[in-house]
């Protein structure tokens, strides 16, 4: 091309990196315009996807804890203070199967989102205090990164399967509030570890309770109980 | 029982315990889950230490849900030391419950399903997302504990049904594939999807000590491909919580036995022999080689196996440079303008050239041919000096003479066996005195007026009846061009032969004076050279009235009869007839008239047949459109070029 066609070149250049960058923020999940009467993508779909980012979700989870556990608090009695009751506890969230089984669709649909959106707080702060410390174990830090990101992805397409599922349902917003940030904050190193072993430790169990209420609920509308 | 004082130990730590725990920042409401958790915990920390008293405790070996909705632990049993009894042995559980933490131990619920030594907890005992602690006592001494939650301790049962169906069969008959499927464990709730499982495939050939594994699949049946059909094969599965917990159970092996394919089903196709074609084929190939090269057929032999060309100079004969005969050599290199020969002192030809004008009667007594071959090198010598004068010396070195004269001999050099050396020595031109040309055509002085000593000479081995001595047959007078009609106004080299003795000369007859001095010897003798073999090859060239001249002098000569149409080096005379039966082409417009027709001296050539020689016309030269010299129409060599593509 010659000099003069360089302007059209750079300014297609420009349009081409642009569309990439927009791109790149294009949730996974389809996300039905606002208003739209019906979402292009089908149940089925979404509850794949869900499914799968679920799973990952919960696989990060327990490897960020394993980690972490290996890392800073193996063998020195963690455990223990980790059955301490996670902030999702007071949610009346299934125990077993039979439990599982009874509860209806609509509320067990409403239970999960309540537990994603009662998470969106906890992962930021563990984010922002786990890149604030002092030699920032960068595992854990970037699957840390990475299980915000993937969590808030699960809560918009929750969100749609909802709207799909129940149409009526209204927005609830109410979600049990985390409140263990002043215990990341402690000077006290073994205060700290245990709070982030705490914290780790719920994280991992609600990721796979979420997991498994799921596919639970997969199999349940997609496949009427026949996977 | 040792127990007692790690007992002791343990309340001391419990107290230490409450003590630290209470100074714990995390929420207080549960200091006593924490501490007796805690306590436990330690309690299998400092087991291990204790552990190595003889007495064997009974522990937990295994605690395992296979479903996650239910779960079992075992213990080993307690081995009895002494008189020391060991009383029931039970199992407290306990479990958090929301936001609750009971320290209440409850008991095992079922000591029996599960087997012996074991405590099985049912559907409603389980919870999977809540943490239990169990403990071991004996006599009310806790001996054993441990922590965990359901999920930890998953473990699924093997999958059942194991059958496989073959895909298909190699062409070849010796492998095959196999699918293999199976189902889930029944107790997995795979449809409500509460457990997902995935397969490990394991296979191997019945002999084999070595499992050959398969990535883990979802789904429940899958392809193996490429068993050996006649080897016995031992599948089985195993299966696990997807991505989490361990590994099952394998399956029950299953016996896989391909069948036999009967091998010989293939299509018989007609097998080609290829193979002994080929091998045939090259035998008959070599053995018809082998013939044809140790035949004697020179013909296939030629034809097979074509003569490689020697290289060649034209005019130069290979067997002159073997023999060292560089004053042949010299002679035939003096064709090129640019190589002047030696001019040796000593021509040894002249020796062989005896003008012998005086003696007629030489002719009878001994032929020609002994004065030619004489060593008296002076006397011919100054015979050639006295006679020569300056006849067509000068004309020696003319490229045109030389070249065709070489190219004549040349040929007839290269075809002949000539092995006398005086032979070569005695193509001189007789006017050319450095001339050494071997002129095939043999040039004999018959002419009674010239007496020349000249011989023509068959110089072929051939048995011919030539006026030659026997020895002597290579004796070759040298064809002397005339391009100077008048300078043989003085002498007759040439004459015509008239007859043959029986001893082998040349009988030469007087032949006819033509006012160009070129008596009709020299068209006999040309003639004679006319008939010389040597124009079969080219640039033997003759004129037509030479031609002419053979057929009356053929009857006299008794090669005639030997003059064969194919024109081969045997002959020396060639007729016109079988000068026109070879060269006998269209639009030769050679007729030969009665042979008492004035037969011009000079002819043009009208057709040049290479190589077998031209035809010259009768009519008056130069032929229109074509440039001849003004000789007696003898052609160079060089012009012959011109003209002839």
């Amino acid at each position: 091309m010659n000099i003069k066609g360089s302007p059209w070149k750079g300014s297609l250049l420009l349009l081409l990196v642009s569309n990439l960058l927009l791109c790149q923020n294009v949730a996974p999940l389809p996300v039905c315009p606002g208003g739209a009467a019906r979402c292009q993508v089908t149940l089925r779909d979404l509850f794949d996807r869900a499914v799968i980012l679920s799973h990952y979700i919960h696989n990060l989870s327990s490897e960020m804890f394993s980690e972490f556990d290996k890392r800073y608090t193996h063998g020195r009695g963690f455990i223990t203070r980790a059955i301490n009751s996670c902030h999702t506890s007071s949610l009346p969230t299934p125990e077993d199967k039979e439990q599982a089984q009874q509860i209806n669709q609509k509320d067990f649909l409403s239970l999960i989102v309540s537990i994603l959106r009662s998470w969106n707080e906890p992962l930021y702060h563990l984010v922002t205090e786990v890149r604030g410390m002092e030699e920032a174990p960068e595992a854990i830090l970037s699957k840390a990164v990475e299980i915000e990101e993937q969590t808030k992805r699960l809560l918009e397409g929750m969100e749609l399967i909802v709207s799909q599922v129940h149409p009526e349902t209204k927005e609830n917003e109410i979600y049990p509030v985390w409140t263990g940030l002043p215990s990341l904050q402690m000077a006290d190193e073994e205060s700290r570890l245990s709070a982030y072993y705490n914290l780790l430790h719920c994280l991992r169990r609600d990721s796979h309770k979420i997991d498994n209420y799921l596919k639970l609920l997969k199999c349940r509308i997609i496949h009427n109980n026949n996977c | 029982m040792n127990w007692r004082p790690t007992g002791m130990d343990l309340w001391q730590l419990l107290l230490t315990l409450a003590l630290a725990g209470s100074s714990d920042a995390f929420s207080g409401s549960e200091p006593t889950a924490a501490i007796l958790s805690r306590a436990s915990w330690s309690l299998q920390s400092v087991n291990p230490g204790l552990k190595t008293n003889s007495s064997k405790e009974p522990k937990f070996t295994k605690c395992r849900s296979p479903e996650r909705e239910t779960f079992s632990c075992h213990w080993t049993d307690a081995v009895h030391h002494g008189s020391k009894s060991l009383g029931p042995i039970q199992l407290f559980y306990t479990r958090r419950n929301i936001q609750e933490w009971t320290q209440e131990w409850k008991e095992c619920p079922d000591y029996v399903s599960a087997g012996e030594n074991s405590c099985y907890f049912n559907s409603s005992f389980t919870s999977v997302w809540i943490p239990y602690c169990i403990k071991l006592t004996s006599n009310g001494d806790t001996v054993d504990g441990k922590c965990f939650s359901v999920d930890e301790i998953v473990q699924p049962d093997p999958p059942i049904a194991l059958n496989w169906t073959l895909l298909n069969v190699s062409l070849t008959g010796i492998h095959a594939d196999i699918q293999v499927r199976w189902e889930a464990p029944p107790n997995a709730d795979i449809q409500k999807g509460w457990m997902v499982l995935e397969y490990e495939l394991q296979y191997k050939e019945v002999n084999e000590t070595k499992w050959k594994m398969m990535d883990p699949i979802l789904s429940t049946s899958v392809p193996v491909y490429s068993l050996k059909v006649d080897k016995e094969y031992e599948v089985r599965v195993r299966s696990k919580r997807r991505n989490s917990g361990n590994y099952g159970e394998f399956s029950e092996v299953l016996y896989v036995t391909l069948p036999q394919m009967n091998q010989f089903t293939c299509e018989e196709d007609f097998y080609f022999p290829w193979l002994l074609i080929i091998i045939f084929g090259i035998f008959g190939l070599t053995v018809m080689l082998f013939v044809f090269l140790f035949s004697k057929q020179q013909r296939i032999k030629m034809l097979i196996l074509p003569p490689v060309p020697v290289p060649k100079i034209k005019g130069i004969d290979p067997d002159l440079l073997k023999e060292g005969k560089l004053e042949e050599v010299n002679t035939i290199l003096a064709i090129h303008d640019s190589y002047k020969p030696e001019f040796h002192s000593d021509d040894s030809w002249v020796e062989f050239i005896e003008l012998d004008i005086d003696e007629p009667d030489e002719k009878n007594e001994g032929s020609d041919t002994d004065r030619l071959l004489s060593s008296d090198h002076q006397k011919s010598h100054s015979n050639l000096g006295v006679k020569d004068g300056d006849s067509g010396r000068t004309s020696c070195y003319e490229p045109d003479i030389l070249e065709t004269d070489f190219n004549a001999n040349n040929i007839h050099e290269g075809t002949s066996e000539v092995a006398q050396p005086q032979r070569l020595k005695g193509e001189a031109d007789l006017l050319c005195l450095d001339q050494k040309n071997q002129n095939k055509s043999p040039y004999h002085d018959a002419c009674p007026a010239t007496q020349q000593s000249s011989v023509i000479q068959a110089e072929k081995n051939k048995p011919q009846p030539l006026p030659t001595d026997g020895a002597e047959s290579t004796h070759q007078a040298a064809h002397i061009q005339l391009s100077n009609p008048s300078s043989l106004a003085n002498i007759d080299f040439y004459a015509q032969v008239s007859d043959i003795t029986p001893a082998g000369s040349v009988v030469l007859s007087p032949g006819q004076k033509n006012k160009a001095g070129m008596s009709q010897c020299d068209m006999h003798l040309e003639m004679v050279s006319l008939c010389q073999e040597d124009f079969i090859m080219d640039n033997a060239y003759f004129c037509e009235a030479d031609a002419k001249k053979c057929i009356p002098v053929a009857p006299h000569i008794k090669v005639e009869s030997h003059i064969e149409p194919s024109f081969n080096q045997e002959d020396i005379y060639i007729t016109t007839e079988s000068l026109t039966t070879t060269a006998g082409r269209p639009g030769t417009t050679e007729h030969i008239p009665g042979s008492e027709m004035p037969v011009p001296d000079y002819t043009s050539i009208h057709i040049v047949q290479s190589p077998q020689g031209l035809i010259l016309n009768a009519t008056a030269l130069p032929l229109p459109g074509k440039e001849f010299l003004s000789s007696c129409g003898y052609v160079s060599t060089d012009q012959l070029n011109k003209i002839m593509p």
